[in-house]
């Protein structure tokens, strides 16, 4: 029987009057990286504290490996965790950083020093072992973060934004050692970003939220191609999903930009004029001030011009439906009579 | 020697321009330190004696500074003459008489009282007191707030022991014999009422020497330079005081406040005290009963300490200066001065004349316990007046601390105290 | 030409406070050292070379040794009282509890007092049966008891006034470097399965390192230095069973004025004390983690 690593039930955080997460719910699988993210302010780090035991639950329940702990502290918690600014401690050197937890929690020194070499190792930082935090770069500090958490050899593993004090490259690295690690160790990992490229790639699952509450639930091409409102549809991938007011004044229309096709103006269900044209070299951007809103389509070669007045098209499996009161997605079986619209 | 003055230097400027250095004007400025030692709005009688000294010797302006107690007076006064910022005059202890003319501080009176009324004025002051005021045959001082030690006894407190309440405990033996009837203790053991109490925090030594004097041994000559502290009578005084506290149990043990001792008294948890006529008004006000003041009881005869401040002029300043001060010194000295500031503050009126006064025969009739005090000084001896006489009388504190707290027994304590006096006095001989 | 100006402009911009130094602090010591060899000037003789006399006469001092020996004991019972109290009370005020900033002024409290007027307040608490410890005692049926009157009660009397004042004093800095503290830390110690006891041992004590070396540093100062309250409550006695080495020197220069002698006391505290504040640095500096 396969039980879910961690699960979180109807999970409820208020600050004075003010509800930072209220009725999320979700579980992770064994093994499994989920990504909680979000804008900032959204819940997602208040979630993982609240999963780490860092902060007291307002209500709900959470479950770790089948136990519950919602009433125990971090330290019962028998999770790992790397925090943004690494949290290292700075009158210990990397190994005696990197062995804390093992030295607190009474494991014997020769295991110490095995599983030490081994996970020094494994991040490469075994020639800086004897040296004070103050004395790495970023990127080696990352590393003694995430080889405290590793060296602990619990299962789940949570992690807050673990790379955003790292430049562009270095970041776009360790995304991907993370995730190899993750892997190849089978850690069952919470990790929280508000990065949505970050999310897309290391996610088995992503979790989207806003002000407090889960927006969907899926892996990273379902939130991607089935956005479950305009939040996620305007959050997810670069540049976000169009949305634009429908003919009929009732629903909204999502399309994505790669989904859109530029014509000649009357040969075209929409037509606008062109506001503004970003060349990026494989691509072109073309802005297009459309009845209903701006349109942000891709181009590939076309002679577009500032000025320019064009028609877009674009097939009805890519068109995506929203409820204009609501912003909730609107399953095509429903719309697709009512609002056909031919290429 | 140039360092060590100068070494002094900063801290003196310091002190000059923290005490105020006034500019002077047409007028003579007489600047006067003063101590306060016993309760009472002093400052303001202070001030009032300046301001009617001034309306009557026009060209003289007197600046009154209040310099905290005896000991830090004595302390600013010689730390403003060595750098050089002394004031014309100051009230001081008497006791402080070597240590002012050790350091070559002050002026004989005798220098200015040219005049045979001035002379007259010098001659009029109780013998008692002038004691320590003389070095050489010289007169350095003015006896100002001059005190002595009494008993005071709680004539309610005698009623309910069964003792006369009108009759002061005469002899030792019979203040010991009292203190044990007038101890009381509530079932529990507590007392709620000690028999006795002769403060002995701070300066003990002026009470103890209530004692050494009325058993009959000097504690110093009058010369100021050798001590007698461990002669067997002094260790018996001091053994007397012992065992009020250890032996009979009438006295609480440890060292007790002069300070709280006045209240204790008038709050009835001590029937008898030995205080200095100065808390006669205190006692006065607060007390409920009926209370008596005796002379301090008697061994081989009666006997009592004189205490108090003098005034001293400094050397070192203009003539007009010092002749200044010397009139302002004979004014805050006269006859009716002092028998004002008697009956103001419960110091004893320094001179007979004092007493012929209207107001003070108006006061006697009226307080006859204040005339005590001036009878007792038929039998008064100066307090321990010697040259280093902080140290001399530190050594003699210790020793009786050291006995009212049952660490050391009387006679090595006092051989001791002795010793260090001799190291202290072996340059003045 | 240039240097040569930059130098005499940080000559110039330094002079003010060399001035003070040496007039209020150099200037002092070497002329304290100096008279310590020097005997008081007396009326017949004047002051003269006496080499070490001072410092025998010191040597063959009670006094001196009862002072030197209170002393000790009284920094021995105020430093580690007063540091781990003043620790114990930041690490209070520094959790998150109700009252907080109530009990943060009651603990500061004691340091913004003069100590004249403090020391006028426990003159009070400790006065035999009417004072407010004694009152206390009575209820529990105890008998009152002559605190500063007794020989073996005085000394502890002025170190409980002294810890009192202290401590809070103390507690600000620890309090102060608690916050600077990153919440970070005591997190992950907490992820990692540390419990309080741990979090303090392994990561709160060291990282306050430096503030615990400044602390104890004041405090030995302090020790050898705060005297106002003895004056106050005891005047050093009964018998100098309160008497430290600052309280005789003030004595000795000041009441008995014998100035070589006194210079003499100085000069063996200022050794002592100069001894200790550079033994501390040299022992734990190493230790200590500065961030």
């Amino acid at each position: 029987m396969l039980v879910s690593q961690i699960a979180v039930e109807a999970l409820k955080k208020q600050f004075g009057t003010q509800n930072a997460v209220s009725d999320v719910s979700f579980t992770v699988d064994a093994g499994e990286c989920v990504v909680l993210l979000g804008p900032s302010g959204c819940g997602k780090s208040t979630t993982l504290r609240l999963i780490a035991g860092l902060e007291p639950t307002t209500s709900g329940r959470i479950q770790i490996a089948g136990r519950d702990v919602t009433g125990l502290s971090a330290s019962g918690r028998e999770i790992s965790m790397v925090f943004q600014s690494y949290a290292l401690f700075p009158h210990l050197d990397v190994a005696r950083n990197i062995t804390f937890g093992l030295e607190v929690r009474g494991v014997a020194r020769a295991e110490r020093d095995q599983r030490l070499a081994k996970v020094a190792e494994l991040v490469g930082l075994t020639p800086y072992l004897q040296r004070k935090p103050s004395q790495l770069s970023g990127g080696q500090r990352q590393r003694v973060a995430l080889a405290r958490a590793i060296i602990s050899e619990r299962s789940v593993c949570l992690m807050d934004e673990p790379l955003s004090n790292l430049d562009a490259k270095l970041r776009h690295d360790m995304r991907v050692e993370i995730r190899d690690l993750q892997q190849r160790l089978g850690m069952t990992m919470i990790y929280v970003t508000h990065d949505q490229v970050e999310a897309m790639t290391m996610a088995d699952r992503i979790i989207l939220m806003k002000n407090g509450s889960i927006e969907q639930i899926g892996m990273p091409h379902e939130l991607y191609d089935r956005p479950a409102s305009t939040f996620v549809a305007g959050f997810m991938g670069l540049p976000p999903m169009n949305v634009i007011a429908g003919d009929d004044g009732a629903d909204l229309i999502g399309v994505r930009a790669e989904h859109i096709t530029i014509r000649e103006a009357n040969s075209a269900p929409r037509a606008g004029v062109v506001t503004h044209v970003e060349y990026l070299g494989a691509d072109t951007m073309v802005s297009v001030d459309c009845p209903g809103g701006v349109v942000v389509a891709r181009a590939s070669g076309q002679a577009v011009k500032r000025g320019d007045t064009v028609g877009l098209a674009w097939s009805n499996e890519h068109e995506h439906r929203f409820d204009l009161a609501t912003g909730r997605r609107l399953e095509p079986r429903q719309t697709q009579v009512s609002h056909f619209v031919s290429n | 020697m140039r360092i060590s003055r100068a070494s002094f230097a900063s801290a003196l400027t310091l002190m000059a321009i923290l005490t105020g250095t006034q500019f002077a004007a047409a007028d003579t400025e007489v600047r006067f330190y003063y101590p306060i030692a016993v309760g009472g709005p002093l400052t303001k009688i202070i001030d009032g004696y300046a301001a009617e000294f001034e309306a009557s010797h026009p060209g003289i302006k007197v600046k009154p500074i209040y310099t905290g107690d005896y000991i830090q007076t004595t302390a600013k006064a010689l730390t403003a003459v060595r750098g050089g910022d002394s004031p014309e005059c100051a009230i001081m202890l008497a006791a402080d008489l070597y240590t002012l003319t050790d350091a070559d501080a002050v002026i004989p009176l005798d220098d200015l009282a040219t005049t045979p009324e001035d002379k007259k004025w010098l001659a009029g002051f109780y013998p008692a007191f002038m004691e320590n005021a003389r070095v050489g045959g010289k007169t350095y001082a003015a006896p100002f707030q001059r005190s002595t030690p009494v008993l005071y006894w709680n004539k309610e407190a005698f009623k309910e022991a069964g003792l006369d309440p009108d009759k002061a405990p005469a002899n030792w033996d019979e203040m010991r014999e009292d203190a044990k009837k007038l101890t009381k203790r509530d079932a529990s053991g507590n007392v709620t009422r000690w028999g006795i109490q002769i403060p002995t925090d701070g300066n003990a030594a002026w009470l103890y020497t209530g004692l050494t004097t009325a058993d009959d041994v000097k504690l110093i000559n009058s010369d100021g330079n050798k001590t007698a502290f461990n002669d067997p009578r002094a260790v018996e005084s001091l053994k007397y005081l012992h065992d009020l506290s250890y032996v009979d149990a009438s006295q609480a043990k440890g060292l007790t406040s002069w300070g709280t001792t006045p209240k204790d008294f008038t709050e009835g948890k001590v029937a008898m005290i030995w205080h200095t006529t100065g808390s006669l008004g205190v006692i006065r006000k607060n007390a409920t009963f009926g209370f008596g003041l005796g002379y301090l009881p008697a061994k081989a005869h009666f006997g009592a300490p004189t205490g108090g401040g003098n005034f001293y002029i400094f050397k070192g300043l203009s003539a007009e200066k010092q002749k200044a001060a010397f009139e302002f010194i004979k004014f805050m000295t006269s006859a009716d001065r002092a028998a004002d500031w008697s009956i103001q503050t419960g110091y004893v009126a320094t001179q007979p004349a004092s007493w012929e006064t209207p107001v003070m025969k108006a006061y006697v009739k009226d307080v006859p316990q204040a005339a005590v005090a001036r009878d007792q000084l038929q039998f008064a001896v100066p307090e321990v007046t010697a040259h280093e006489s902080a140290r001399v009388t530190k050594a003699l504190n210790d020793a009786i601390a050291a006995v009212m707290t049952d660490s050391k027994s009387a006679q090595p304590a006092l051989d001791e105290a002795q010793r260090q006096a001799e190291i202290a006095l072996k340059d003045y001989r | 030409m240039q240097s040569r100006q930059s130098t005499f402009l940080a000559l110039a911009m330094a002079l003010p406070a060399m001035i003070l130094l040496v007039a209020f602090t150099h200037f002092p010591i070497i002329a304290t050292v100096v008279d310590s060899f020097l005997s008081t000037p007396k009326p017949r003789r004047p002051s003269h070379y006496v080499g070490l006399d001072n410092y025998n006469t010191m040597i063959a001092d009670p006094i001196f040794w009862k002072a030197l020996t209170n002393n000790l004991i009284y920094a021995a019972a105020t430093i580690p009282v007063s540091v781990a109290l003043a620790l114990a009370m930041a690490l209070v005020v520094n959790s998150k509890i109700k009252g907080r900033g109530l009990l943060r002024m009651a603990f500061f409290t004691p340091t913004v007092l003069p100590m004249i007027a403090v020391a006028n307040i426990w003159l009070f608490f400790f006065t035999p049966t009417y004072g407010a410890i004694d009152q206390i005692l009575s209820i529990v049926g105890m008998h009152a008891t002559n605190w500063l009157g007794s020989t073996q009660t005085a000394l502890l009397c002025v170190i409980i006034v002294a810890v009192w004042k202290e401590a809070g004093f103390f507690m600000i800095f620890y309090l102060a470097a608690l916050q600077t503290i990153p919440p970070d830390l005591i997190e992950a110690a907490r992820i990692e399965g540390a419990d309080r006891w741990q979090i303090l041992r392994r990561v709160t004590l060291p990282l306050l390192g430096p503030t615990t070396l400044f602390v104890a540093v004041n405090a030995v100062i302090n020790a050898f230095r705060t005297v106002d309250h003895i004056f106050v409550l005891t005047g050093g006695g009964p018998d100098n069973a309160t008497n430290v080495l600052m309280y005789e020197i003030y004595l000795v220069g000041f009441g008995f004025f014998d100035q070589g002698y006194a210079a003499a006391l100085t000069v063996v505290l200022l050794a002592g004390l100069a001894l200790v504040a550079v033994g501390q640095f040299v022992l734990f500096d190493k230790r200590v983690h500065y961030r």
